[in-house]
């Protein structure tokens, strides 16, 4: 095709632009997929009986503010990963803050219990399916962000696959909250942990085919 | 003319306002500035250089959402181009042709056979032009001992006292150019 046919095709349909565009737009991928993997968690797995009960207690919080803080770490890399020419380096210090905060937590809350419960906190009643669960439960997101990431333009594909994984599974991992009884730190610490970090390492592998443009 | 940053920037952003005007501006502007961008880093032909220019103008258009208002509008411009053409290669070498690669394997074995060549001439050039000919039928051309002598008017015996002189005296010369 000619260059000015081109040029006047493309400027045919001038629409505006707001200001906040790109932020909009991930924040609607996102509660898009998050809606999917609450469905999901409701109707499969079902929310804990005793959620009301729970929230009065400090582990559930702990839990919460570790996944939470995870997810806007890493929603902050897709935000700036999502526009060309944008670093993500200077932001990536954030990410191990919530994890030292919690291993703090975890090694405070076994002085307090005595050696022979350890492996049971560790443990927990669920440790060999939370991190494939959490896993599971970010793919809709992930698909949520690959929707917004349609209108945008990454330029470092595997970077921005593994940050889209990363918010993907920390979103996931907080909903799942909302199912998950364990209460120990070190139990979130490992295998939410793990199930986070694999979401991670899947957006990496997936992201330089899904996200080109 | 072209256009200067300011300039650029003013049109990208009356585009991003919906002023449907200043975007076909801004698209114009970017088609020469895009043509020295990529023609200053590719070999490719002019074909592959004008598919990148609409790819990158289309890209500009689909993808303008990205661009901050806060921001220089060139380092964002030449991000998406620079990607663009990232993205062009990558797809180039996965469709690589085999028959190109045949091509470039051809061509080396023809320059070495060519230097091989040159070689031997300079070193036949040496010798007594019965002894060279002699040698150049029955050990490069393949001719026997006696197709040579009936081709060169000889008898069969000097034929082969020629080839055995000459070739002492290549291994001679070979073997003093090596000391």
């Amino acid at each position: 095709m000619n260059v000015e046919t081109l040029i006047d095709t493309l400027s045919a349909d001038v629409k505006p632009v707001r200001r906040h565009a790109v932020a909009r737009r991930i924040a609607l991928g996102l509660l898009m997929g998050g809606a999917a993997t609450a469905i999901l968690i409701a109707i499969g797995l079902g929310i804990r009986p005793d959620l009301g009960l729970a929230m009065r207690g400090y582990s559930f919080w702990v839990k919460w503010l570790y996944t939470l803080s995870l997810a806007v770490c890493a929603l902050i890399l897709v935000a700036r990963l999502a526009r060309p020419g944008r670093s993500a380096s200077r932001w990536l210090w954030l990410l191990p803050v919530p994890v030292c905060l919690l291993a703090v937590i975890g090694v405070v809350e076994m002085a307090h219990v005595p050696q022979a419960e350890w492996l049971a906190m560790w443990l927990g009643h669920s440790w060999k399916v939370c991190s494939s669960l959490v896993l599971m439960l970010a793919a809709p997101i992930f698909v949520g962000l690959l929707w917004s990431f349609r209108r945008l333009a990454p330029t470092r594909l595997r970077a921005a696959g593994a940050a889209a994984g990363l918010a993907a599974g920390s979103c996931a991992a907080t909903l799942y909250c909302l199912h998950c009884p364990e209460v120990s730190a070190i139990f979130v610490l490992t295998w939410y942990t793990l199930g986070i970090a694999l979401a991670a390492g899947a957006g990496a592998l997936l992201g330089p085919r899904v996200l080109r443009w | 003319m072209q256009a200067s940053e300011d300039e650029l920037r003013a049109m990208m952003i009356g585009g991003l306002n919906g002023h449907a005007p200043s975007h076909a501006a801004l698209l114009r502007a970017l088609v020469p500035l895009l043509r020295a961008f990529y023609r200053r880093r590719m070999q490719g032909g002019e074909d592959d250089i004008e598919d990148l220019v609409q790819e990158t103008l289309i890209a500009v258009h689909t993808r303008r959402a990205t661009y901050d208002r806060d921001r220089l509008f060139t380092p964002w411009l030449f991000a998406v181009a620079r990607y663009k053409m990232i993205d062009h290669f990558r797809l180039r070498r996965r469709n690589c042709p085999i028959e190109g690669l045949e091509e470039i394997l051809v061509a080396e074995g023809f320059e070495d056979a060519s230097n091989a060549r040159m070689d031997l001439d300079r070193l036949l050039a040496d010798l007594p032009p019965k002894q060279a000919e002699s040698i150049r039928a029955t050990r490069i051309d393949g001719l026997s001992i006696t197709e040579t002598a009936d081709r060169a008017g000889l008898g069969a015996s000097d034929v082969k006292v020629s080839v055995h002189r000459g070739l002492k005296a290549l291994a001679a010369r070979i073997a003093g150019e090596r000391r």
